[in-house]
């Protein structure tokens, strides 16, 4: 029979012809929907509002430290993006992957919308009047010395705000933590400039040579460095084009930008620096006699042999640096992540005395005339305080706002536990992070583009010209739309009705934050620029509207005082052979610390060195990797003797063979969607070792072995292989097998 | 028999194809098809009072008097309700007219109006309302009623708007390739642009 013999071939061809037909019928007039949207509609329109087109709103950058001057693009009343104020001195008009992600913040589904209270196990929604009537009724009773406050850094009128409801509880326990801080590069620079903070300046170097300071990356202020780099490069410059060395064990964005990178041993940074001290002497500069007396021991040969990088390569960076002036000598978060991290600091800042950089690229820099406003600057050793005070029960209530110390505290100081300890915790918070989950009050924050707040940077920068020694600046925050969700708070909201509990009389006229911070600019109108007889309504439209407050600073002065004396390098040891790795965790450009991990821009951004996306790794020297038997992709475990993490291995020429390197800021286990589960926490497996004498944790100090889990993946990346085909079939270098790749030679 | 049912199989491809295609060629200008739905606003806006012609009893209002953005920006705009109440604060003969005691409610409660949308472009297709008034009503000083409706018909004597044009890409494309006098009276012509870019970005 043929009759049913409809081939399958016959059979497709019908479709084909059907599909045609449906594409085609596709193209009429089906895409148009009348009268199925709304108009944007409004009630009344202020003048400077025309629908489609956008207004802009100038504040501050909320993502990171370093305070960058924003615009809110503004349409139709919805912040759409940021970009950078022109007239900001630190960022200049630029921003950074991390910045423009902000709105992700903003509008992030994940926010918490309604004040939680926590019972056993379960959580309910309460309102706001119940909310703060429980922390009153909670602090009654309850002994200032027992109140204790765990923040980020903090700075202007919240911070002013916060004093006054610390000081209305009787509290003095205020912890200002940050998890990635320069705090031993504070005490460093205390110590050999007489400021904590001084102004580099790259820009006006002819050689930079950083140990470890990613300033393009996450050092500081990488959008205020990154300018200066910009213009540090420039061949028409008086000075000519600058030359940048990265010595690091780890290359970092900067790392990769340099013309030289130099892979140093892990912790042997101080020493490296003191033999180029000595190399510079033999070169024929003159060295100070008390600088001498240190360094002659570190001869290149010893030098060398400690730290892994060639006589030769000492030698020449001696001569780049006698020949070439001014310089600049920067010391990072590598060279301070060590039980010795601030000896290291020390011995990287004689260079710049003995170069005579001080007062020329190492310049003074002003603070804010208003101490209640100026930054309260974080760091780990304030975390070790709480988390003592905490385990010897010291601590009934604890308030937490900005930081997440459970998810990045080592497991090893059991912050976890303690922290459950205190009766009462409440979290001010605008995830359900780590510390959050932890908690048995949350007040739910507004984003940084809806709530009012000043900002102090602590790295002033200033604009070029006359009186720049003595500028400082307070920025302002503003709301640049309505709430996204209704029911949320400012945290100067929540602490002014706080502190109307305790004194309703003195607050009385103040109905919000808002009015909190207009009535206090207004009265030192004269201090922030204005004239006494102004107008104050002219006065705050025109402050809020630039953004930016100008101040005359008190300004700072720097002196070349940094002394050898009482330096002290430990010779560097061989390596325990059962965790014979040294773990460097990296802070990457955009996922920093991980407060911002729940922004799906960022975690999308391919690393800028590795190109991966979406998950941790770890980074080995392909020469390790072989030895270990380990080729990319394969999930391998990292244990350190407090804990251990899997991920997939990415087989790295730019990371020294002894050290091992995994992002920080991944490995949420609560916080959104975007965060939990994509990568490992490195932070807890980190081992409690702290730096002498500030007490800061030693990021570095931990060492790991590793071993293969059998498992293996496909890493997930941008790059394809080195000296591939690009647009078309052109090979544009010859391809080099990772193992083969010598990064500290010269290209 | 078999390839009988093939040729069959062909042709009635074929005839689908032929009569998909010939009902998606170029479109022509306007046709009674083309007109849009009927659509339901909060407030039965009557245009024709305002903007009709004085023998119709209207007022002559310019189009742009009240979508004051037209002229301004990417969207014609719906006026606030504070223009409307502008006027109608001291219209004391219409106070009491169920349309006009609406308006004042909406007023009164401070909330905006939820006008539906009566042209409504896709979101892959950028329409400028301002650079074409700009081109025709400021540059080559036709009258606004002859430039609004080009696109929008004859609106003075409706009362909601109700769509009149295809608003294809095909009908835009129609105005844009045809060579028109550069200017209202100049010899020379020119056409509207071209380019995906231009509204596809």
């Amino acid at each position: 029979m043929t009759e049913n013999d409809f081939s399958r071939r016959d059979f497709l061809k019908v479709l084909g012809w059907g599909g045609t037909a449906v594409a085609l019928s596709g193209c009429g007039n089906t895409s148009i929907q009348d009268g199925q949207e709304t108009v944007t509609s409004y009630v009344t329109l202020p003048s400077y509002v025309t629908p489609s087109i956008s207004n802009y709103f100038n504040s501050t950058c909320a993502q990171c430290d370093a305070g960058c001057n924003i615009m809110g693009r503004v349409r139709e009343g919805r912040v759409l993006k940021a970009e950078g104020n022109p007239n900001s001195p630190i960022n200049r008009g630029r921003m950074c992957g991390l910045g423009l992600s902000g709105v992700q913040a903003h509008y992030n589904p994940d926010r918490v919308r309604e004040p939680l209270l926590r019972t056993g196990d379960k959580g309910e929604t309460i309102t706001w009047d119940k909310a703060l009537g429980l922390i009153n009724e909670k602090l009654n009773g309850t002994k200032g010395a027992e109140i204790a406050f765990v923040t980020g850094g903090m700075s202007g009128h919240v911070q002013a705000l916060l004093g006054n409801y610390m000081d209305e509880l009787g509290s003095k326990n205020h912890f200002s933590y940050e998890a990635i801080s320069p705090a031993v590069l504070r005490a460093a620079n205390k110590k050999a400039y007489g400021v904590s903070m001084p102004r580099y300046r790259i820009d006006k170097a002819r050689v930079v040579v950083s140990f470890g300071a990613d300033f393009l990356g996450a050092w500081i202020s990488p959008v205020h460095f990154s300018q200066q780099y910009a213009q540090f490069r420039k061949g028409t410059r008086p000075e000519g084009r600058g030359v940048l060395v990265q010595i690091e064990p780890k290359m970092t964005l900067t790392g990769a930008n340099a013309d030289r990178w130099i892979a140093v041993r892990p912790g042997t940074e101080g020493v490296l620096a003191l033999g180029i001290i000595n190399a510079l002497g033999k070169a024929g500069l003159s060295i100070p006699a008390d600088i001498a007396a240190v360094s002659h021991e570190y001869t290149t040969e010893r030098t060398s042999k400690e730290t892994d990088v060639s006589a030769e390569q000492i030698e020449k960076l001696a001569v780049l640096l006698k020949e070439r002036t001014p310089s600049l000598v920067l010391a990072g978060g590598a060279a301070e992540g060590y039980a010795h991290g601030s000896q290291n600091a020390a011995a990287i800042a004689l260079l710049n005395r003995v170069l005579g950089n001080v007062g020329k690229t190492v310049e003074a820099s002003a603070s804010v005339p208003f101490p209640q406003i100026a930054p309260t600057l974080g760091n780990r050793s304030s975390l070790i305080a709480l988390n003592d005070g905490l385990a010897a029960d010291k601590y009934k209530v604890v308030f937490s706002y900005g930081v997440n110390p459970v998810f990045s505290a080592p497991a090893s100081m059991k912050f976890r536990d303690n922290f459950a300890k205190a009766d009462f915790k409440v979290a001010f918070a605008q995830y359900m992070d780590e510390t959050a989950m932890a908690a048995d009050l949350i007040l739910p924050l507004d984003s940084a583009m809806e709530d009012w707040a000043t900002v102090v940077p602590e790295y002033m920068a200033a604009p070029e010209g006359a009186g720049s020694n003595a500028y400082a600046q307070m920025s302002f925050r503003q709301p640049m739309m309505e709430k996204v969700f209704p029911d949320t708070r400012g945290v100067g909201d929540i602490l002014l009705a706080l502190l109307k509990q305790r004194k309703a009389d003195k607050y009385k006229d103040f109905e919000d934050f808002y009015s909190y911070l207009r009535s206090a600019v207004l009265k030192n109108k004269v201090a922030l620029g204005g004239k006494a007889g102004d107008d104050d309504e002219v006065f705050w439209n025109e402050t809020l509207s630039k953004g930016i407050v100008p101040l005359k600073g008190i300004a700072g002065s720097v002196s070349a005082k940094a002394s050898a004396a009482s330096l002290k390098l430990p010779v560097p040891t061989d390596a325990d052979p059962s965790y014979p790795l040294r773990l460097i965790p990296a802070v990457s450009a955009s996922m920093r610390d991980g407060r911002n991990a729940n922004e799906p821009w960022l975690q999308e951004s391919p690393d800028p060195l590795t190109t991966i996306v979406w998950d941790s790794w770890v980074e080995i020297n392909p020469k390790t990797a072989a030895k270990l038997g380990i080729v990319e992709g394969d999930i391998v475990e990292i244990a350190s003797r407090s804990g251990s993490i899997k991920t997939q291995a990415y087989l790295f020429p730019g990371i020294h063979p002894d050290a091992v390197s995994v992002p920080v800021g991944y490995g949420h286990e609560a916080m959104g969607r975007y965060a939990r589960g994509v990568g490992a926490n490195v932070f807890g497996m980190l081992d409690s070792v702290f730096d002498k004498e500030t007490g800061e944790l030693a990021l570095n100090e931990t060492s790991v072995k590793i071993s293969k889990t059998g498992q293996r993946v496909i890493i997930v990346k941008e790059e394809g292989p080195a000296g591939g085909s690009q647009a078309g079939k052109q090979k544009i270098a010859v391809q080099v097998s990772a193992d083969k790749v010598d990064l500290s030679k010269e290209v | 028999m078999k390839c009988f049912l093939r040729s069959l199989t062909l042709l009635v491809g074929l005839f689908f194809y032929a009569s998909i295609h010939a009902a998606d060629a170029l479109p022509t200008l306007t046709t009674p098809d083309d007109v849009g739905p009927v659509i339901e606003q909060p407030i039965e806006f009557p245009h024709f009072r305002h903007a009709g012609d004085a023998k119709d009893g209207g007022m002559q209002i310019n189009c742009m008097y009240c979508h004051t953005y037209a002229r301004r920006s990417m969207v014609a705009g719906i006026p606030p309700i504070q223009k409307c109440i502008g006027c109608h604060q001291s219209i004391e003969s219409v106070r009491d007219k169920p349309r006009i005691q609406k308006l004042f409610e909406y007023w009164d409660a401070k909330k905006p109006i939820p006008w539906k949308k009566v042209h409504d472009l896709p979101d892959f297709v950028r329409f400028n309302h301002e650079r074409h008034i700009q081109r025709f009503y400021f540059q080559q000083d036709r009258p606004y009623q002859e430039v609004c409706g080009y696109c929008h018909g004859n609106v003075k004597a409706m009362t909601v708007a109700q769509r009149q044009k295809p608003i294809t890409m095909g009908w835009c494309a129609s105005c844009h390739q045809k060579d028109h006098p550069v200017s209202a009276n100049s010899s020379e012509t020119g056409h509207g642009p071209n380019d995906c870019f231009t509204c596809h970005k």
